[in-house]
């Protein structure tokens, strides 16, 4: 059986009632497919690279899930993609099996991947200077 | 001379990695330039095999909205 993730967009003013209709709708199909759901979280409120159907922000949620039957699975792609509630989406298939995330429950933007792969910096300076600009901007927004 | 020769490395050789995660932005923001563009290999110097999962990583990212197709820096 093999692994996928979706990532969708939902709009950024849906209330937390929405916003869990929506993703117990999502479930509902998803299961319906005979998939077996792993993740199913909210990855937070970011601001789009670009304006998406009039949007500049939005909610991302995550789902990691066990492929069921490949049919129902494409009716639940187009599903999904004729949806009024998903703003967009994308499903990637992913070679190994995924670890099981914890619930976190907050819709504020989610900071703590910033720290990861930090790593060495040395060599491509500018382009550093303009990631922590970039970093900056962000946190800025974020407070507003 | 206004260059300076700077050595250059595969990043990824450097850190161990072996994946690439569409997600991590903060990563991949390395590879694309003021404009958004992806860098050639010649400018970051990555090897050819993880400067292709960076290309398919950026453009996933730009799908979902999470990076930039074009960023004219006017916002």
């Amino acid at each position: 059986m093999r692994y996928y993730e979706i990532l969708y967009i939902v709009n950024p003013n849906f209330e937390r009632k929405k916003l869990d209709e929506t993703m117990k709708e999502i479930d509902n199909r998803l299961t319906k497919t005979k998939s077996k759901i792993i993740n199913h979280i909210i990855w937070g409120k970011k601001k789009l690279a670009y304006p998406m159907q009039g949007h500049k922000y939005g909610t991302y949620i995550l789902v990691h899930y066990q492929g069921g039957n490949k049919d129902k699975l494409y009716e639940f792609d187009s599903w999904l993609k004729l949806s009024d509630l998903v703003i967009r989406h994308m499903i990637v298939r992913i070679e190994k099996e995924p670890d099981v995330l914890e619930k976190v429950d907050n819709e504020s933007p989610v900071e703590d991947k910033e720290d990861l792969k930090s790593g060495k910096d040395e060599g491509l300076g500018d382009v550093k200077e303009k990631i922590s600009e970039e970093k900056k901007d962000e946190e800025t927004e974020g407070v507003e | 001379m206004a260059f300076q020769t700077r050595r250059k490395y595969c990043f990824f050789k450097e850190n161990n990695i072996t994946e690439i995660d569409y997600k991590d932005v903060k990563l991949l923001n390395r590879f694309i330039n003021d404009n958004g563009k992806i860098m050639p290999r010649r400018v970051t110097g990555t090897s050819a095999k993880m400067h292709r999962k960076v290309v398919s990583a950026i453009k996933r990212a730009r799908t979902i909205g999470l990076m930039p197709f074009i960023d004219s820096g006017s916002e």
